[in-house]
């Protein structure tokens, strides 16, 4: 085994299941999840080579999950149009049906409620309220200012309230 | 968020990310993938200068219209075949 596999090895044991929940937050699906995750340490194996270490390992995958979750995001909404007519059916539908979701009805209709929000507002969301990262950190990963996400994520929080309430 | 993963399962999945090195094809160099093309371009180069090389050694320069002119002169042709000839030309 050379060097870089022994550094992707490692990237693997530290990182798989944060990333895993990282992304699962953002699609909500376990099944599309998995499949993002192997896209995600498939581009990273090939990233590694160029990766220098300006940014921390945890940046540097962080934003490469991200890209791929709100990637796969766009095209589910876009099938979701062609398919449904609607925006976040698809995304509503798997929120919805996911048999991989432990929690009671009242979570089911906060998760339904976040897949409505669009999807860099819930990015924003998912890494503070969940993952619970600073808000610098966030900056870092995203490339967007700390004002511009304290914001993003005020509107999130808002409207969620306004999605759960309609559900109600 | 009350999600949760089939048994098991961050074993597997870390298994199967670090299968992905060997999954994947050698990277080869820009030089080696360039190769091929690089050959057949040399064999191109090689072809034209070593074909330049026997034509050059093979033909002479055209001959002026003067030149023409005086050999037909001195040639066995009739006139009339010189005139055909000049009349063709002109």
């Amino acid at each position: 085994m050379d060097q870089k596999e022994k550094e992707f090895r490692s990237l693997v044991d530290r990182y798989s299941e944060p990333l895993y929940w990282h992304v699962r937050s953002l699609v909500g699906s376990h099944e599309d999840t998995d499949d993002l995750l192997q896209e995600i340490f498939l581009k990273a194996w090939q990233a590694l080579p160029s990766f220098r270490g300006e940014s921390a390992v945890f940046t540097w995958l962080w934003r490469i999950a991200t890209n791929e979750a709100l990637g796969f995001l766009r095209k589910q909404k876009v099938r979701s149009v062609l398919s449904f007519g609607r925006i976040d059916a698809e995304a509503e539908r798997v929120a919805g049906n996911d048999p991989w979701f432990d929690g009671d009805a009242a979570q089911r209709k906060f998760a339904v409620a976040l897949a409505k929000l669009p999807s860099k507002q819930k990015s924003v969301f998912c890494m503070r309220y969940f993952e619970e990262l600073p808000y610098e950190k966030i900056s870092e990963i995203t490339g967007t200012s700390v004002g511009a996400l304290k914001a993003s994520y005020h509107m999130a929080a808002e409207k969620l309230k306004i999605f759960i309430s309609e559900e109600n | 968020m009350n999600y949760k993963v089939p048994e098991g399962y961050f074993e597997d999945l870390r298994a199967k990310l670090s299968a992905i090195p060997a999954q994947q094809p050698e990277k080869v160099s820009a030089v080696s993938r360039f190769t091929p093309y690089l050959a057949l371009a040399a064999c191109f180069a090689a072809a034209i200068i070593i074909g330049t090389g026997i034509l050059t050694r093979t033909t002479t320069p055209a001959a002026s219209e003067d030149e023409i002119i005086e050999y037909l002169v001195q040639s066995d042709l009739s006139l009339t075949q010189i005139e055909n000839y000049l009349s063709l030309n002109e």
